[in-house]
């Protein structure tokens, strides 16, 4: 982590533009505050050694046995048809949303 | 009348007597969907069952993060809202298969990310010895509800010990199983590589006996582990031949003086019953909380992505009728303050220029940590004991404006989650009236042995003693 800058106001906006999170302005001089005492506290990590040989850790046990690749069914409790209002030819139709294809 | 569990034959009661439990524990907050409807459907289908099951006619609640078909899954989140599953948890076919009730759906920590569960869209649950007081977190209506005598036994969800801390402030058993031991079919993920459905129970045998029904292999799951399920262990007479941990680094200077009483007084009586008591030491153990709040978070952040309005729950659709406007609008209204938090922070220690410097050194130091129990289990220890909370319950809003003071209360629980070892709460006195939890852990998948010597120990210990 090393030399740490702090994260300012530019750096939350940007980062709740990746998180596709939108934050109110009232609230972003107290969201930099926080998120600067979260990170400073975790970079106590970098009291740590750096070992580049060592292997990140891997949850579970050494290898983890996947089951046969076969498709079969998944039981639901209702049809699908009965979880959307519309459905037809195995689709749900939704409202449309965005003008996405059309730009 | 608290609740008892297994009344074969008894399913039409125990739905009548649960749902006047729960009617009086209203004021707990600790539900979010319970119907007396439900509850008698659940006690006619267990009394029509030709064989009753392990768990015949035993109440039990869920924490609303697994999911069910007759119940929402809120997750206690404005984003989920109304949610309906089309199918079952995993676990909570193998409960009902079994004979078991499923009661209600108990209040957490907004997508199970606190440990006071004042983080909920729905209100804060309180402690049932002391409103004024928090339950703990992020499973807190499963721990308040077993505590209260609604149920005998309920299940939470544990990533970095939402079971085992809010077991610890409430006074009940709280078992966190091996990762890979129970399936997750069906639990709303939030950090992947760490999530275990875990069990709270008024006894070690209640507890012991869901979490044997609830375990093994799912083809559901694939990170379940091919081996059988967990066995009832058998009843000990006392603890000769055991030999327990007690690491320096869980016993601080400035531990809270009941909580340190209390641990004094259970390692005695380990000794007292055979066992012999050893000091060890888990170096890396001071680096779990924050390795926890880099990796939790990260894992959080893409697993929570999915909540954008389109798939699942609320939308919320901008003026301008832009997809990206409904994704960020959605997810900055749906979600709650902490929530939000945790999605940023992760979102910031994977972004590019900090993933190296955050993501994979939280990993490397997660495997250090892993490695001190691997080393003290080898050399002959059997079990680790530890206190589960630095100090018992805390009072609500005493640490909702510092995220890190908040994220402390996790200090002794965090390591075990990373190291993906099983480990359990249990009471063992009171201080200034409050329950105080000790924790023990064991080596991956040894979980019989762990309740084995849980179950010597509660007989043993008056939980209900004050300590000094």
């Amino acid at each position: 982590m090393g030399e740490r800058v702090s994260i300012g106001l530019d750096e939350v906006l940007h980062v709740a533009k990746l998180a596709e999170l939108a934050v109110r302005e009232d609230e972003l001089r107290r969201l930099v505050d926080q998120m600067n005492r979260i990170v400073d506290y975790v970079a106590s990590l970098d009291e740590v050694p750096d070992d580049p040989l060592a292997q990140p850790f891997i949850a579970g046990p050494i290898s983890v046995a996947l089951r046969e690749d076969v498709e079969a069914p998944v039981w639901l409790a209702r049809p699908p048809a009965a979880l959307a209002p519309e459905f037809a030819h195995g689709f749900f139709l939704v409202p449309r949303q965005a003008a996405m294809e059309d730009q | 009348m608290t609740a008892t569990a297994g009344q074969q034959g008894s399913g039409a009661a125990t739905a009548r007597d649960t749902g006047a439990r729960l009617t009086r524990a209203e004021p707990l907050n600790a539900v979010l969907h319970w119907s007396q409807e439900l509850l008698d459907a659940e006690g006619a289908r267990v009394d029509a069952m030709r064989t009753p099951g392990p768990l015949a006619a035993m109440p039990v609640a869920l924490k609303d993060n697994i999911v069910t078909v007759e119940q929402p899954t809120t997750c206690a989140s404005r984003i989920l809202e109304g949610y309906v599953s089309p199918y079952n948890a995993t676990v909570v076919e193998r409960l009902r298969g079994a004979g078991a009730m499923i009661a209600a759906k108990t209040n957490l920590d907004e997508f199970a990310m606190g440990s006071s569960t004042e983080h909920s869209a729905f209100g804060r649950v309180k402690h049932p010895l002391d409103p004024a007081r928090v339950p703990g977190g992020s499973s807190g209506g499963s721990a308040a509800l077993v505590a209260a005598g609604v149920v005998p036994a309920a299940l939470g969800s544990e990533t970095g010990g939402s079971v085992r801390q809010p077991a610890s402030f409430c006074g009940v058993l709280g078992v966190k199983p091996s990762y890979g031991r129970v399936s997750r079919y069906g639990l709303v993920a939030f950090g992947s590589s760490l999530d275990c459905v875990s069990v709270f129970g008024r006894t070690v045998g209640d507890a012991s006996r869901v979490l044997s029904t609830i375990s093994g292999p799912d083809p559901l799951d694939a990170t379940t582990v091919d081996r059988p399920p967990m066995g009832v262990p058998k009843a000990l007479p006392d603890l000769r031949g055991l030999t327990v941990g007690l690491p320096a680094e869980y016993f601080p200077a400035d531990l809270d003086g009941g909580v340190a009483a209390a641990l004094r007084r259970t390692a005695e009586q380990i000794r007292r019953l055979g066992g012999e008591v050893r000091e060890v030491s888990l170096p890396n153990s001071k680096y779990a909380v924050p390795t926890y709040y880099i990796i939790a978070p990260a894992e959080a952040a893409a697993n929570l992505a999915r909540y954008d309005g389109v798939r699942y729950g609320r939308r919320k659709v901008g003026r301008d009728g832009d997809i990206r406007t409904l994704y960020r609008t959605t997810r900055g209204e749906g979600f709650g303050d902490e929530v939000r938090r945790r999605i940023l922070v992760g979102t910031y220690v994977l972004s590019a220029g900090y993933y190296d410097a955050y993501y994979r050194k939280a990993q490397r130091v997660r495997a250090l940590i892993a490695e001190d129990f691997r080393r003290v289990f080898e050399a002959g220890v059997d079990l680790l004991l530890t206190p589960t909370t630095p100090t018992p319950a805390f009072k609500a809003g005493e640490k909702t404006e510092d995220p890190v003071s908040m994220y402390l209360a996790d200090v002794f629980v965090c390591s075990m989650s990373l190291a993906g070892l099983p480990a359990l709460s249990l009471p063992v006195g009171r201080s200034e009236g409050l329950p105080v939890g000790a924790q023990l852990v064991a080596p991956y998948f040894q979980e019989e042995r762990m309740l084995a010597a849980a179950g010597v120990l509660e007989r043993h210990l008056d939980a209900a003693a004050e300590v000094r």
